[in-house]
């Protein structure tokens, strides 16, 4: 075992001193971490990472701590399955008109939600987020810069977004929610004039279309009153990879394997912007009857 | 969708449960299954939504499996046997993978998981061919080597059937999962009469074919998928689902209705047979399904929904009630007195 470990130890340490040497070159893909092929990284990604397993703290004592959680969030779980479904009573869930998914009243409200903008893509674009006055709502506020980065293949930038993570019930399942009782999204916010596109990405795991996208469009008033805007899960439309699909088809609410809510901005305007959220939520609008607004006729007819 | 493709697909149906039905020796059995999993593939995943292409890989998933399985039961069979025929399963190992098998195609307890998601994705007319048509084939296989296979295995299927049957479904909402986990615990009862007098599985099945055929066309007629849509479905057709709710209770084994029929015969075989603890047992866990059938029946007909003035009651279904409701409807409410002629034919 001693001598395993010093082999080893051995091993990476001429890789680390004599890497370009043509003598290890044929035992370089088992010492070194280089990888086999040459790989473009762009101007905004991160340097090299270190491997996935390198991150991870071995401590006995961490392990027994995240069990613990594991547990009692599992234990909480099957006491929520207890009381009805959805973790509320059967009444709860048909009487329910109104429900808050998302509210933002301390830090880790603000945890659940991850900013991105084009740097990844190696654009200027600035996006920040923090908690607005008297921790009343969120504040995404930012530059938008359209100059394109200069790697010859992209035509396009000035983006960025929020986007919720994926909710993850104990020991990293999935959650699934029903939000089959309702049909619009209902949004308190305060926009400065800007229009935003809010997304739905749903779970790939079985379809497999991972650059799905459900898609429709916030239009901001600016003023200084807060705004409630309403959008019909039915007026969502179907994009791929950014572009508008023929086969259309509307979103599923009861097993809503909604992975992410995401709020982006490209509207090609060089400039700051800024939008202020107090919640997200969902409404049962009984007045819109709308099942879905596109695609509406009927397709294959028989001939 | 194309009536040229549908004939194709419902024929392809009609075809492999035939072969199935119709066969002696293993290898026809197995290729009647595998017709009907391919055959309505395309039906489950017709409207292409992801969760319809969701709920078709995992039902062709686990069919193929169990086919798999009932073919590599068959051949150790004929290994140690040397012959193929369907009735003379003697090995008792081929006989518990056969169990196994049959369970995973039918949905027993513990490899339903796929039933409700598959349910759950697919048309309601396509879920009735589902619970309906798809488990005759491997019920006929079952009823053929009735009297090789294991007691043991097949008692402790049906009472976990039943139970978690019953569990699961009590903290549904959506109509299609509840009527899933219903055909759980039927398949239960099914499986656990099934050693000592295989004519009331079948009789069990062709009763909880034709009282499930009813609640699917009426669902279908109303367009209800929820409970919440259930409970504002009664301004559609009145007198159709007062009848769901006799057909519900009915699914439930309640007295007077037909539904009490199998569950009665089958309570008086076990005892008859010494196994009357698990007859109690199975009799209670069926008291949870009891309670997710009235939640039904209560949405459907006794309760009238909360709804404020702005809520749009449908006054009108988009088709004209079934005539096939109406007969399935009278079948499945008003058969226990006839129970005398059931029982010869059967």
């Amino acid at each position: 075992m001693a001598l395993a470990v010093m082999l080893l130890n051995g091993a990476s340490f001429r890789s680390g001193c004599c890497r370009h040497k043509v003598l290890l070159s044929s035992l370089g893909p088992l010492l070194s971490n280089s990888k086999l092929y040459s790989s473009y990284r762009r101007p905004g990604a991160e340097p090299e990472k270190k491997l996935s397993w390198q991150n991870v703290d071995f401590s006995f004592k961490k392990s027994i701590d995240h069990l613990k959680t594991q547990l009692s969030l599992l234990k909480k779980e099957t006491q929520d399955y207890l009381k009805g479904p959805g973790g509320n009573p059967l009444s709860q869930h048909l009487l329910e008109q109104t429900r808050v998914l998302w509210q933002f009243r301390s830090q880790e409200d603000l945890n659940k939600w991850v900013i991105s903008s084009d740097v990844e893509i190696g654009g200027k674009s600035k996006v920040y987020i923090k908690l607005g006055r008297n921790n009343q709502a969120a504040l995404l506020y930012g530059t938008l810069n359209t100059e394109v980065p200069r790697d010859g293949e992209t035509k396009y930038s000035g983006y960025c977004s929020m986007r919720s993570r994926p909710e993850v019930g104990s020991f990293n399942r999935k959650k699934y929610y029903d939000w089959s009782n309702f049909n619009s999204l209902y949004l308190r916010v305060r926009g400065d004039g800007r229009p935003w596109m809010v997304n739905i990405y749903t779970d790939p795991y079985f379809s497999h279309q991972k650059d799905d996208l459900y898609s429709y469009f916030m239009f901001t008033r600016g003023g200084p009153y807060w705004e409630e805007i309403t959008i019909p899960f039915s007026k969502f439309f179907l994009s791929s990879r950014g572009r508008v699909q023929d086969n259309q088809h509307p979103v599923w609410l009861d097993k809503a394997s909604f992975l992410t809510l995401g709020f982006t901005i490209g509207d090609k305007v060089d400039g700051p912007f800024q939008l202020e959220i107090d919640f997200i939520g969902l409404l049962n609008d009984r007045a819109h009857k709308e099942k879905f607004a596109y695609e509406a006729y009927d397709k294959n007819t028989p001939v | 969708m194309n009536p040229q493709a549908n004939l194709i697909f419902i024929a392809s149906l009609l075809l492999g449960t035939t072969i199935t039905i119709s066969s002696n020796h293993w290898i026809m059995a197995w290729t009647g299954l595998e017709i009907n999993t391919l055959a309505i593939l395309p039906l489950i995943s017709k409207s292409h939504h992801p969760r319809a292409i969701e709920a078709a890989t995992k039902y062709f998933l686990t069919q193929a499996a169990a086919s798999a399985l009932v073919l590599f039961s068959s051949m150790t069979n004929a290994w140690h046997t040397g012959q193929w025929d369907i009735t003379q399963l003697t090995h008792p190992t081929s006989c518990l993978i056969l169990t196994s098998a049959i369970a995973m195609k039918l949905g027993l307890v513990p490899f339903h998981f796929w039933f409700p998601e598959v349910l759950q994705g697919s048309p309601l007319t396509t879920g009735l061919i589902l619970s309906t048509a798809m488990k005759l084939p491997p019920m006929t296989l079952l009823y053929m080597t009735s009297s090789s296979l294991n007691p043991t295995l097949l008692t402790i299927l049906a009472i976990l059937s039943a139970a978690l049957g019953g569990w699961m479904g009590l903290n549904q909402t959506q109509i299609r999962k509840i009527l899933a986990f219903s055909s759980i615990s039927h398949l239960g009862w099914m499986a656990i009469i099934l050693i000592y007098n295989p004519k009331l599985t079948l009789l069990n099945f062709y009763l909880y074919a034709v009282m499930t055929t009813t609640v699917f066309l009426t669902l279908n007629t109303t367009k209800v998928l929820k409970l919440s849509t259930l409970l504002t479905a009664w301004t559609k057709a009145p007198s159709l689902n007062t009848m769901l709710l006799l057909t519900l209770l009915s699914l439930a084994g309640l007295p007077p209705l037909t539904g009490f029929l199998p569950k009665w015969l089958i309570i008086q075989e076990l005892t008859k047979q010494d196994m009357a603890p698990a007859a109690t047992l199975i009799s209670l866990l069926s008291l949870l399904s009891l309670f997710f059938y009235l939640r039904l029946a209560y949405c459907t007909t006794i309760t009238l929904p909360p709804h404020t003035t702005n809520h749009m009651k449908q006054w009108r279904t988009n088709k004209p009630t079934n005539t096939a409701i109406a007969i399935l409807t009278t079948v499945s409410v008003m058969l226990l007195p006839a129970s005398p002629m059931i029982l010869t034919i059967v």
